[in-house]
């Protein structure tokens, strides 16, 4: 499997010619600030082989270098098929030269979405309808840098900053973060909708998993900042400088420190603000944690303590090449890697995540769900059980209630279902066919007759073990369930209606599930939230109220633009004290 | 000690802007506080010349004197007025009222410093705060100057929205200038100072209700973590002027262009202007909130002047219950910023005890200078005067609103006031 292959190789020789289904572009490992010996640390990515026209444009990609505060276009740069142009280059290039900047975008935006085309085992598409994502490397002069659905674009703006030009296209997190925007958007549309405190974070704290987890899958970056004191860095490294203590102040603190300080302006410091969360099961209550960037910060907190857990166990099995210290190849390998693997994971838990109205704890069962599936056996490093812990250090417990031997994964589903006239074949690509399947057994699954209802997508899965190559089959399925009321109507199902709402405010109640079918077309999980389950609505309703999301004008304020503004500002509105 | 018996306030007809004339009548004198002066649209009956018309008023309402000047906050709609410029112009009219007590924010004060958390009578050093207010005009100026080139991309009455914050955000630098000189005593003030203002004013007493320092506002932030220097990120837009480098290569664009590329171009000049609109709301917001809140007493006459102070400015104020009782009889109430919807918290509306929905005697008064379909738009619940605003001081209060002065020569609003207790 090409996917395979994709994924797990990072670091390689040269770049590869001819019928190849890989090849390597030099980046920056991190951003201009994170250099080693005084320059800059860069690294060569592996992405998906393909004829590029200029730009470079390709398959799922399109780089437009246009400057909208200059209204200009950038000379568009060709990449050639066989070489990696800017391998060795000297820091003046890569910081100077556009036709670089566009390299860079291009090589991430890509490895990025191989990441979630391995870990989801099947293409994966944008929410727009072009199939060619476009990124602009200098968009604008600006402090920001961004997603934008209407634009089908990625958006990176370059700014001046106290010690010369700061450009956001040149760090690795900024572009995989907005990356994860456009990926996760086209995986679950209504994730953008307000709906819950988690729902408005889920989409900020999954992004920087992902930036996070692909930057510490780098060995490079890992190398550059794994024991510092250490008199002359060398072949081996201390054992006494891998406790998670210390990985923690060294290479998790030593990286947030190394982070171009003036891209925060930008973004805020993910990492850094993560790392300062003092864990608690009281956070997700807590005044402090109700903003959703800042809330999104608790998911990052929580992953990047389980990739510490591992990372260490990891480290504890590697034997001594002199007394007291280890093979540093070996210590870094097993960190980039430990990364690696969370970050599959954690993008896999998408597929099992209801598609309506997501809160953390549904997150965590799908993550754990998902992983079991593929990988019944966790004894050796113990994924789940250091997700399990450090989740439930900052408050998240699995939304499924399930015991036993893996606590919180997702109930299995009733197997008293009628399959008998529905057809397995359709069943794998047709929304219609599922549809009436879900029809046919409305009761058995708790699906509202009442309200409209749409598959909204069937996708067939193809998953490989990472451990035994063993390969899982899977269909997922999606749909959603719409009721339009009033809130004088709301009474009659049970919702409370939020103080002060007129009868006439018109309200959208959403619901919606996945199914996830085995290789034989078997129903397994069935992952919904309920639309008329009360005590939730009644809890969305007023979170949406008091935030302001009926008022006109909510939707622009809700793009990801205005979120990472208010997110680099710190701002948080107060719309109970305006008219 | 002597007291007023009686107070007036003439509120101007200026347009999109604030100007007010508070005068203590005594037994046997009249003191005179005027509170701001600015501009930054004149309704069709208002001839150009509108603020120096205002200024003679001034000038003859006091007799040539002027005891105290309140200047809320920088923003054109407020301080136009004081620029002299040549000839006899408002500024100029003012400035030969030579104004005993000048009241300013203390973000205002040139002497304060590099990271000033506090005002100077505690601290002293270098004009870095004012340095930074100026580079915030500088931010408007480039975001102003980009937005041109943006042309129509984005309909006409957007280029006019942002064109018309982008104007109220440039520096005003002859009517800072000329404030900088004004005033036997320049007072520059934070929450729980003195305004100097009880020396001109006697029987008067003056509460500063804002602006915090920045220290007092980190007292009630929910939390902190980014230094003070968050706000003044939005520099980073000032390096647009600068020539670069890797940029040579660029040209605009040609016929010859992929059709994507050209779409592409229009939606990215929308969403940039979109961008720019809020980066100068975000300025706008900021120097709202350095707006003086003054509260004046005297007797049973409680009156409250809060600029265009927002919440953000508000919030330490009414964190404290001792404020809160204070505020709870305010006989007359300036609304803030010109009615917009976030300027009158709610919690500070709900404090006022003597609202009330039926004319009575000592019901409240609320005034409002202000103009529509000037700023912010009814599509998206931002206009100004707010309409749901606005209907709760009809019904509310006694409502005096400048929209309703349209005579080209009795161009103000005359409120008088008794004061008992």
């Amino acid at each position: 499997m090409s996917h395979v292959s994709i994924a797990r190789a990072r670091e390689v020789a040269s770049p590869t010619t001819g019928s190849a289904r890989t090849r390597t572009l030099t980046v920056i490992a991190q951003d201009p600030g994170v250099r080693s010996r005084g320059r800059i640390v860069t690294t060569r990515l592996r992405v998906p082989a393909e004829v590029l026209a200029p730009g470079p444009w390709g398959y799922r990609v399109h780089v437009i270098d246009y400057d909208s505060s200059k209204d200009a276009l950038h000379p568009r740069a060709a990449i050639d098929e066989a070489t990696d142009a800017f391998e060795g280059a000297p820091d003046g290039t890569l910081l100077g030269d556009p036709r670089f900047h566009a390299q860079n975008v291009y090589a991430i935006a890509m490895a990025t979405l191989a990441r979630f085309e391995f870990a989801l085992g099947r293409r994966v598409g944008w929410a727009f309808s072009s199939h060619q994502l476009k990124i602009a490397p200098h968009a604008f002069a600006d402090a920001n840098a961004f997603y934008s659905r209407e634009a089908e674009a990625l958006l990176f703006g370059y700014f001046a900053g106290e010690k010369g030009e700061v450009h956001t296209a040149l760090s690795h997190d900024v572009v995989a973060h907005e990356t994860t925007h456009a990926l996760l958007d086209g995986l679950r549309e209504r994730y953008t909708d307000p709906s819950s405190p988690d729902q408005a974070a889920f989409h900020e704290g999954f992004a920087d998993v992902v930036a996070l987890l692909s930057v510490f899958a780098q060995p490079s970056v890992v190398g550059a900042v794994l024991d510092p004191d250490a008199e002359a860095p060398d072949e081996v490294v201390r054992v006494s400088a891998l406790t998670a203590e210390r990985l923690k102040r060294t290479v998790l603190f030593g990286l947030a420190e190394q982070m171009g300080e003036e891209l925060q302006l930008a973004r805020g410091s993910a990492l850094r603000s993560s790392l300062d969360i003092v864990p608690s099961p009281d956070l997700l209550a807590s005044a402090e944690f109700q903003e959703p960037h800042r809330r999104g910060e608790i998911l990052v907190a929580a992953m990047l303590s389980a990739f510490l857990e591992v990372w260490v166990r990891r480290l504890q099995r590697l034997g001594e090449v002199r007394s007291g210290q280890v093979d540093r190849a070996l210590a870094v390998e097993q960190g980039a890697d430990a990364a690696e693997r969370l970050l599959t994971m954690a993008i896999r838990a998408i597929d099992y995540a209801p598609p309506v109205d997501l809160q953390f704890g549904d997150y965590l069962s799908a993550l754990l769900t998902a992983d079991v599936e593929l990988r019944p056996d966790d004894s050796r490093y113990g994924y789940r059980e250091a997700l399990r812990r450090s989740f439930a250090a900052f408050g998240i417990e699995p939304a499924s209630p399930t015991r036993g031997a893996e606590p919180g994964v997702w109930q299995k589903s009733p197997a008293d279902l009628r399959y008998d006239r529905s057809h397995f074949e359709s069943m794998q690509r047709d929304p219609g066919e599922v549809f009436r399947f879900m029809w046919e057994n409305r009761t058995a699954l708790g699906i509202e007759p009442d309200a409209y209802s749409k598959v909204i997508s069937v996708r067939p899965v193809l998953r490989i073990d990472p451990d035994d190559g063993f390969a899982l089959h899977e269909t997922v399925a999606e749909y959603v369930q719409i009721l339009d009321t009033r809130g004088s109507e709301l009474a009659d199902f049970g919702i409370a209606r939020p103080e002060g709402m007129p009868d006439e405010q018109r309200v959208l109640l959403y619901g919606g599930g996945i199914l996830l079918f085995d290789e034989y077309g078997r129903l397994k999980y069935h992952v919904y939230n309920h639309l008329l389950r009360k005590r939730r609505q009644s809890e969305r309703l007023a979170y949406l109220w008091r935030s302001g999301a009926f008022r006109a004008g909510a939707s622009i304020a809700r793009r990801i633009a205005a979120l990472h503004r208010r997110r680099a500002l710190d701002m948080a509105g107060d719309v109970s004290e305006e008219w | 000690m002597a007291r007023p018996v009686r107070i007036s306030l003439v509120m101007y007809q200026v347009g999109f802007g604030d100007c007010f004339l508070l005068t203590f009548h005594y037994a046997t004198m009249a003191r005179h506080v005027l509170i701001d002066m600015g501009t930054t649209g004149l309704p069709k009956t208002a001839p150009a010349g509108r603020l120096l018309q205002v200024a003679e008023d001034v000038r003859a309402r006091t007799g040539g004197h002027l005891d105290g000047l309140v200047v809320s906050h920088r923003h054109a709609d407020h301080i136009s007025g004081f620029a002299r410029g040549s000839g006899r112009t408002s500024g100029s009219v003012i400035a030969s009222l030579r104004p005993s007590v000048v009241v300013q924010p203390w973000t205002e004060d040139p002497r304060a410093r590099p990271n000033a958390k506090r005002p100077v009578s505690e601290r002293t050093g270098r004009t870095a705060f004012t340095t930074r207010l100026d580079e915030m005009h500088r931010v408007a100026e480039l975001a102003l100057a980009e937005s041109r080139t943006l042309g129509a991309a984005e309909g006409k009455a957007f280029a006019q929205r942002l064109a018309f914050l982008g104007e109220t955000n440039l520096k005003n630098a002859p009517a800072v200038r000329s404030l900088m000189r004004l005033g036997r005593v320049r007072s520059y003030v934070s929450f729980g100072g003195r305004t100097g203002l009880e020396s001109v004013l006697p029987g008067v007493k003056v509460h500063v209700l804002g602006p915090p320092t920045l220290e007092q506002s980190e007292e009630i932030r929910k939390q902190r973590r980014r230094d003070e220097d968050e706000f003044w990120h939005l520099l980073a837009l000032t390096g647009l002027a600068t020539p670069r480098a890797w940029s040579a290569g660029a040209r605009s664009l040609a016929k010859a262009d992929a059709p994507s590329t050209r779409w592409f171009r229009e939606r990215l000049r929308a969403l940039r202007a979109e961008s720019l609109l809020e980066l100068v709301r975000i300025l706008d917001k900021a120097m709202n909130n350095t707006s003086v809140i003054l509260l004046f007493e005297t007797g049973d006459q409680k009156l409250l002047f809060p600029g265009d102070a927002q919440i953000e400015n508000w919030q330490y104020a009414l964190s404290k219950e001792r404020v809160r009782r204070l505020l709870a009889d305010v006989t007359l109430y300036k609304v803030g910023h010109h009615g917009s919807l976030n300027a009158t918290p709610k919690t500070l509306w709900e404090l006022f005890d003597k609202r009330s929905r039926t004319p009575r005697r000592g019901r409240l008064i609320s005034v409002v200078s202000t103009m529509g379909n000037k700023h912010g738009s009814s599509t998206r619940d931002t206009e100004v005067p707010r309409i749901p605003l606005v209907e709760a001081l009809k019904e509310r209060s006694e409502y005096h609103t400048s929209q309703t002065i349209r005579s080209r020569t009795t161009f103000w609003d005359e409120i008088e006031l008794t004061v008992g207790g």
